[in-house]
């Protein structure tokens, strides 16, 4: 779908078909319009940037305009089979809050991320290029998550892995993964 | 695009919320593009405070200027009358055509005054029923409109479940404010206070403009912003180049406010005024329910709600309310805060943002939800049996108190 998203074709492998399907900044829509498409799930988004709502509206997708935190209040508990989170935990205030309510929405979830446990983070890390976004670049604040540090968070909220997928630009990672894959996606499930 | 406003006459009992009745009841209308053969193409207008049923177009070659959501309602416009049937009418309360304080009541054969009983929101949408099964329309593909437009909306989606396959809210809310209630208090002390107004009994007599006038400069600060104060006018004066140390009208604000409050009083009547902003005061969707949530528990119709970012007489935050009230039922609800500065005029002027919307919305409503549907829609139930007035929308009209019939229906034009 997006040779620089292989973590979002992931995503949609992991939906099983005809699902409720909530994602959390959602963007313009470009992955629940692929959902809607290759499974036929209901979908419905949120999004904080007014161009990309409208974006998402284009596509024929229903999405609330705000940010995650607000717009996840506004969901009953259990309205969802999947509330997914892409490429967006580490830019959160308040992660693990969010977290709990994908958790409290949704039956299961899917969490996407950067590895910063990546041998080429760890080692610009060491050259003294820092972790996470350069300063120059002008990006948001952004966490670096690694994968010992997502399961902890995991065990922290009693969730569990249920399937994760580690990978190297869209190749799965077996060995060392948390040393060679610079994605990681997870479903999780309350254990 | 030439248009004439209509109007119908019910020579029935309405009964309003407050337990009045009101009889006759005559709705003005106006109607732009072509009803198709399924019936399902229809989208409502509901206005606002200060509208009418002249949406859009003109009344003649010669009309200075057009209805007042031209920009929006028109070929190939947001609300795009090569493909939808629109109907807007004036709403009961109004002076525009329907049945309002100053229409003659019949008991008396003088103008009502305030002896015409207080209606609420949920009265004038049921009157807009009345209309539309006069149509013979059992669905409505979208019910739509800004501000007390928008109540309306959202009054037919709850009230009508079945017969609303989409609603689209603009800058409005489901439970009038403090501060609304307040700055429509505001104005309704303005015409009070002016002795014309004679406890509303000055028809036939000097009314009271000068009240009206104030009461519309209110009105017409809260549909600005600050920024686009700012912009419009800043400290700019009108006519002078220096202060004149005097009480003339000098900024520009000023003017504007008095050119557009005397205005309205060619147009407005001071008691439509203060009904209509009762109607706006009483609505609160969560009246004798939990919350909101409750409220919405039967809304079957997609839902898209609009708010304005500088709009601060129907900020976002009232908006975001409804949508949680909306998105907690499980309803096919989109909320998008446009941002612009125009205040809470935006749903009026930012056509462009809406157009695109409004047409990406109702491409989904006529994809996803089906025209009029269920055994009792469409054709007429029985065919030979029933006296040809009373209309085929049988399991909505045994919800109503008895059948009722269109007593007379005048068609005439409003010049």
């Amino acid at each position: 779908m997006n040779s620089s998203r292989p973590d979002l074709d992931v995503i949609v492998h992991m939906v099983s078909a005809g699902s409720r399907v909530l994602d959390l900044g959602c963007g313009d829509g470009t992955l629940l319009a692929e959902l809607v498409a290759q499974k036929g799930v209901q979908g419905r988004g949120v999004e904080v940037d007014e161009v990309k709502v409208r974006g998402c509206m284009s596509k024929g997708l229903s999405v609330r305009h705000g940010n995650i935190e607000d717009g996840l209040a506004d969901f009953p508990d259990g309205m969802f089979d999947v509330v997914i989170l892409s490429q967006t935990v580490a830019y959160l205030n308040r992660p693990l809050g969010v977290m709990q309510e994908m958790a409290r929405v949704g039956r299961s979830a899917i969490i996407s991320f950067e590895n910063a446990g990546y041998w080429k983070a760890r080692g610009r890390s060491l050259r003294g290029g820092g972790a996470g976004t350069t300063l120059v670049s002008g990006q948001p604040r952004v966490r670096s998550i690694t994968l010992p540090q997502f399961d902890e968070v995991l065990h922290h909220l009693g969730l569990q892995a249920k399937e994760r997928v580690l990978l190297r630009g869209s190749e799965p990672v077996r060995r060392w993964p948390s040393l060679f894959a610079d994605a990681a996606v997870f479903r999780v499930a309350k254990a | 695009m030439i248009v004439h406003t209509q109007q119908v006459t019910f020579d029935e009992e309405l009964r309003l919320k407050s337990g009045a009745t009101l009889k006759p009841v005559t709705l003005a209308y106006e109607t732009y593009g072509t009803l198709n053969a399924d019936r399902s193409n229809t989208i409502l207008i509901c206005h606002a405070l200060s509208g009418d049923a002249h949406v859009a177009g003109q009344h003649s070659p010669h009309d200075r200027k057009p209805g007042w959501w031209d920009d929006a309602v028109g070929p190939g416009k947001a609300f795009d009358t090569d493909r939808y049937f629109i109907v807007c009418s004036n709403v009961i309360g109004g002076c525009s055509g329907s049945t309002g304080p100053s229409s003659i009541n019949p008991e008396t054969g003088r103008p009502y005054g305030l002896s015409f009983p207080v209606v609420t929101v949920a009265d004038m949408v049921e009157a807009q029923r009345w209309l539309i099964d006069a149509l013979d329309i059992p669905s409505l593909l979208c019910v739509t409109g800004g501000s007390m437009g928008g109540m309306q909306a959202l009054q037919w989606a709850v009230s009508y479940p079945d017969r609303v396959r989409s609603a689209l809210v603009l800058a409005s809310t489901a439970c009038t404010s403090a501060q609304t209630i307040a700055l429509n208090e505001v104005p309704r002390q303005a015409i009070y206070a002016d002795p014309n107004w004679n406890e509303g009994d000055y028809y036939g007599k000097e009314p009271p403009n000068a009240g009206l006038a104030v009461a519309r400069m209110i009105g017409h600060i809260t549909y600005l912003s600050e920024t686009s104060m700012r912009e419009k006018f800043g400290r700019r004066l009108q006519e002078r180049e220096r202060y004149g140390y005097d009480f003339a009208t000098e900024f520009e604000v000023e003017s504007y406010l008095k050119y557009h409050g005397n205005r309205f009083t060619s147009r407005f009547d001071a008691n439509s005024f203060l009904y209509i902003t009762k109607a706006i005061d009483y609505f609160d969707l969560s009246l004798g329910r939990g919350d909101l949530s409750e409220a919405f528990a039967d809304v079957k119709a997609k839902i898209l709600v609009l708010s304005y970012s500088s709009d601060w007489l129907y900020p976002p935050e009232q908006s975001e309310e409804l949508v949680r009230g909306l998105l907690r039922n499980g309803i096919d609800a989109s909320y998008v805060e446009i941002k612009s500065d125009y205040g809470h005029d935006a749903f009026l002027l930012e056509v462009e943002r809406l157009g695109e919307l409004t047409r990406d919305f109702l491409a989904k409503v006529e994809r996803e939800t089906s025209g009029p549907a269920g055994p009792a829609q469409g054709a007429p139930t029985s065919t030979g049996e029933r006296e040809e007035k009373v209309y085929p929308l049988a399991s909505w009209a045994a919800k109503t108190r008895g059948t009722w019939r269109l007593a007379k229906v005048e068609q005439r034009e409003i010049a």
